[in-house]
């Protein structure tokens, strides 16, 4: 019997003037976010080698004499990510720039940030059609599959046979998925073909799986506003006062929610500012250099002569490390904070699905926020084993007094790293490595299981609602 | 006849579900909102005056003319409330350099960089989204919907004639949205005046009254929108479905798609491109400053000291450096002048293609009411990007004054005053004090001399650096915080004008489709 139903439900569905409009709209927003994305990736991916390789360059340059790969700034790019098709996550406003040598990595930065004056907007990805369009659409397809039916009076007849209610309405979900679905998948695969038959793009199957990952995340998004509107459509007699009710929650959940971060994140901190950094990056260097006894004698004289009496260069290695220490953390601190914040607003909107949609997505995609922490993590990773290496390479010199800490100078004038060259090969370089699909599934698991619980709830809902509808 | 039709129209409205919750959410949303927004411009106030004391504080304690380096600080606008714009995109602060022209900068550097992820808030948004979708649902079965009912048939069989029908709906459908307007209005007053730091000046009453009656033409063009398909369908439903797919179009798709297709248009030059451009003139400034400078010559002693805004001068010199330095800040400052332009112009040209840019995007955006209506309110909340250029101006010609002040009062770079306040008695002793020290070291006398010389030099020299008088800059330009200038208010006119032709033409074709509507 439930075939029947989603069978009449469907052709009815696809007749009407609703979806003509939808899959027109949806269809060409994704082909052109397939067109769009397809020709900036190809400039994106060029510009990156090209920096990328202009690091190496640098890099090889200081491979002359071991010290100075420790001490060379590095300047590294986030790669861009080819499943930003699927969710753009933001990523051309955030930061996409980090310097670091083995030692200290600074704030990341944002590097040509672009024309400041227009909005950011997210770019035209799945996730903006899906979670704005096609959750639209949802909505529009179901406020009056309940109520209008009961308009009409065929409710009455339909439940005056033997059909129980249950089946009504899972035949009605099911219908309306089915609908939904077909726009949806339309659009993603003239998006895809547009994405893949380009040059440049070549897709691995690790990236197949993510994408079929947020495919699967938008279905279960779009169910959440499918049951939405059954239940709000179970819940009214009339199918206008259906729609109004949607169509202001709708407007809360997705349009109005996710602007609340911001005011949200600056409410419950206060956004750390450069000037209190420098100020604590100088309260700690103080606290060392006034403890600078603890570290042995003359542990801060760096006269250039390292024989010369008044130096002490264990002592100064250790002063140094303490030193480079304490504004690791301040600076770590001060990162810290600002993720903090802006999880806080994300955190507490994530009572809009959208919000918990385009964070699961992102961390399936590997674009947007979790780009930047991953980032931040692989080069944190990179300096110990670029350090790992310049302690191996420099034991192996024996004018060298091994001591391994951040200062340029005692360095050069004191070989407390090896001036030897090295074999450029051997270096390790940098090389930003995507999370494989289980680790990004770790991330996003609390959001795939949040959108499960709204859409358990609202099938409850919507559920026990309908049972105790009256037809009449 | 028109008045009972609108009257009549106007009760059944009014009593609506959908009037009372869109009506509620606004009034909620806004009063929980307002003060979040006006504690927010309180804080920035705070930060300003407190930063504009210190910089007023640091402009007393200037010791040499080279070190007037004072930082001009935006103030923060109440109307931002209203509608951010800007506001918290573009650097609030610029730096008054004798080699920089200031320009306009992005605030990235600032504040927390990852918290671009989320959208803005601010009160116009509410009016955008939330009273926009009301009028459509307030539209949508004005005609159409009477038809189903069989009412627009029993009212046309009357006298009544079919153009007064229509304009009754259009007036009923405006009263009706005045409402929540007007009650978001007064919330978002009522509780920004009860905040002790809000001060509304009557330029800004001015520009509230402008913003209100920009949202009920931004309003009444939506009602128009929908009335129109209410015309053109014989089922409400239908009328429904296309407005709503209209208004995302309108509210989602063409911002969006405009910033893009804007980009693709006007592509920008690559900011690195700019910046080589940059270095390449500061290269060419090295070379011409070194070609023209005095050479270096040998010797010459110097003690520095600290002076305001976190510089340092030179309080004793001898002989040989002041006169190097003399002769060599009379050609560097005045190339430096002509270089601060040459570098102007570079900045410029970028940040005009940035403009044009955005202009393109507006214009673009302008086919739909939502975006459009967007930026009057910007534009008359003083936080878009027309303000800030303008504020910009008057920060250059700031400059401009302190740097002729500054040249005026060094009699063009020449005058020691520019970079030390050693007089000539003080210039005379600090040498003869040097050499005397000199000749002591050479002699090879006992340590405990050199080291009570030493002492006394030291003494003196300091005594200089601790009782120097700070210049006394009674007489140089400050810069005037912004004076309530509504001149600016004209370039929205054509943004007015435009909303104003929308619902003309909206109306005007809902009345010919109304006029051979089918009531049967």
């Amino acid at each position: 019997m439930i075939r029947q139903i989603i069978n009449k439900e469907v052709l009815e569905d696809i007749l009407s003037l609703r979806f003509l409009l939808s899959l027109l709209l949806t269809v060409s927003l994704f082909a052109a976010s397939g067109v769009m994305f397809a020709s900036s990736y190809a400039a994106q991916l060029k510009d990156y080698s090209e920096k990328t390789n202009e690091n190496l360059a640098a890099l090889r340059e200081q491979s002359g004499k071991l010290y100075q790969l420790a001490f060379y700034k590095q300047k590294v790019y986030k790669k861009p990510r080819l499943l930003t098709c699927c969710a753009e996550g933001f990523e051309k406003s955030l930061p996409n720039c980090v310097r670091f040598d083995a030692f200290t990595s600074d704030l990341p930065e944002v590097q040509n940030e672009g024309n400041f004056s227009v909005p950011h907007f997210s770019d035209i990805d799945w996730v903006f059609i899906t979670s704005l369009i096609l959750s639209f659409v949802a909505l529009v397809f179901t406020y009056d599959s309940i109520c209008g039916e009961r308009e009409q009076g065929t409710l009455r007849l339909m439940l005056a046979g033997t059909i129980p209610r249950h089946e009504v309405l899972l035949g009605k979900y099911c219908a309306a998925m089915c609908t939904l679905g077909i726009p949806l998948c339309i659009g993603l695969l003239i998006s895809l073909i547009i994405v893949v038959s380009s040059k440049d793009v070549a897709v691995s199957p690790g990236e197949w799986l993510k994408t079929l990952t947020i495919v699967f995340l938008s279905f279960l998004y779009l169910s959440i506003f499918v049951l939405l509107g059954l239940f709000v459509s179970s819940r009214t007699a009339h199918s206008a006062n259906s729609m109004v009710i949607l169509l202001l929650v709708w407007v809360g959940l997705v349009i109005l929610m996710p602007s609340f971060g911001r005011i949200v994140s600056d409410v419950f901190s206060q956004s750390p500012t450069q000037v209190d950094l420098r100020r604590k990056l100088d309260e700690a260097s103080k606290r060392i250099s006034d403890n600078a006894d603890t570290f042995g004698e003359n542990a801060t004289s760096v006269s250039s002569d390292v024989n010369s009496p008044i130096n002490n260069p264990p002592a100064h290695a250790k002063y140094g490390t303490a030193m480079m220490n304490a504004r690791n953390q301040v600076i770590e601190e001060h990162h810290r904070k600002m993720l903090a914040q802006v999880f806080t607003g994300r955190s507490f909107t994530c009572f809009s699905p959208v919000v918990t949609y385009r964070r699961a997505s992102e961390a399936i995609a590997g674009s947007g926020l979790s780009h930047c922490v991953s980032l931040r993590q692989q080069i944190r990773q990179y300096q110990d084993d670029l350090k790992e290496y310049i302690r191996n390479e420099d034991a192996k010199d024996p004018n060298s007094l091994h001591l391994i800490f951040p200062e340029e100078s005692c360095a050069r004038n004191w070989r407390t790293i090896s001036h030897r060259p090295v074999a450029f090969g051997a270096v390790p370089k940098f090389q930003e490595r995507e999370a494989r699909l289980g680790e990004s599934m770790q991330l996003a698991i609390w959001d795939i299981g949040l959108l499960a619980v709204f859409n358990v709830v609202f099938f409850a809902m919507a559920f026990v609602s309908f049972l105790r509808y009256d037809v009449r | 006849m028109i008045w009972r039709i609108a009257k009549k129209e106007f009760l059944l409205n009014v009593m609506t579900f959908k009037f009372a919750v869109a009506t509620v959410a606004c009034v909620v949303l806004t009063a929980v909102f307002t003060p979040i927004l006006a504690k927010d411009y309180e804080q920035r106030l705070r930060t300003y005056r407190d930063n504009v004391a210190r910089n007023e504080a640091e402009l007393q304690r200037v010791k040499v003319y080279m070190n007037i380096v004072p930082t001009i600080y935006r103030p923060p606008s109440v109307l931002s409330v209203f509608s951010e714009g800007l506001e918290k995109r573009i650097s609030d602060s610029v730096t008054i350099e004798v080699d920089q022209v200031p320009e306009l900068r992005a605030a990235a550097t600032h504040g927390n960089p990852y918290q671009s992820i989320f959208p803005v808030f601010d009160i116009s948004l509410v009016s955008r989204i939330v009273i926009s979708v009301l009028a459509l649902l307030v539209a949508y079965d004005a005609i159409s919907g009477e038809r189903e009912r069989g009412t627009l048939k029993l009212m046309l069989s009357n006298t009544t004639r079919r153009h007064q029908v229509l304009l009754a709906k259009l007036l009923a459908g405006l009263l009706v949205l005045v409402i929540p307007i007007t009650m978001v209005f007064i919330v978002v007053l009522i509780l920004l005046l009860s905040f002790p730091m809000v001060d509304l000046a009557r330029p800004e009453w001015a520009r509230i009254g402008l913003m209100y009656f920009a949202s009920l033409i931004f309003v009444s063009a939506m009602y128009n929108v929908g009335l129109l398909l209410s015309c053109l369908t014989r089922k409400s439903a239908i009328a429904l479905v296309l407005g709503l797919f209209l208004w995302i179009l309108f509210a989602a798709v063409v911002p969006n798609g405009s910033v893009y297709l804007a980009a693709q248009m006007r592509p920008l030059e690559p900011r690195e491109e700019i910046d080589g451009r940059m270095m390449s003139l500061k290269h060419e400034y090295d070379a011409e400053l070194n070609k023209s400078k005095p050479p270096q010559s040998d010797g010459g002693s110097q003690s520095g000291a600290r002076d305001a805004f976190g510089r340092g001068y030179d309080r004793l010199l001898d002989k040989t450096a002041m006169e190097y330095r003399q002769k060599s800040y009379r050609v560097e400052y005045p190339l430096k002048i002509r270089y601060a332009d040459k570098y102007s112009e570079v900045e410029r040209r970028y940040l005009d293609s940035l403009w044009e840019q955005k202009n393109l995007a507006d214009s673009i955006s302008r086919i739909s009411p939502i975006p459009l209506y967007g930026s009057v309110m910007s534009t008359l909340a003083g936080t878009d990007l027309a303000a800030f250029r303008h504020f910009m101006k008057r920060v250059r010609t700031h400059r401009a004054e302190i740097v002729e002040y500054i040249r005026s009062e060094t009699e063009d770079f020449s005058s020691p005053l520019l970079f030390t306040r050693c007089t000539q008695e003080e210039m005379a002793e600090y040498e003869e004090m040097l050499k005397k020290f000199i000749m002591l070291m050479k002699q090879a006398k006992s340590q405990a001399e050199i080291a009570a010389l030493a002492e006394t030099i030291k003494e003196w020299v300091e005594k200089r650096m601790t009782e120097t008088p700070s210049l006394d800059l009674q007489d140089c330009p400050r810069f005037a915080s912004m004076t309530g200038d509504l001149g600016e208010l004209r370039q929205t006119i054509p943004a007015f004008s435009l909303l104003l032709f929308i619902n003309l033409t909206f109306f005007a074709l809902s009345f010919a489709a109304f006029m051979t509507y089918d009531v049967r």
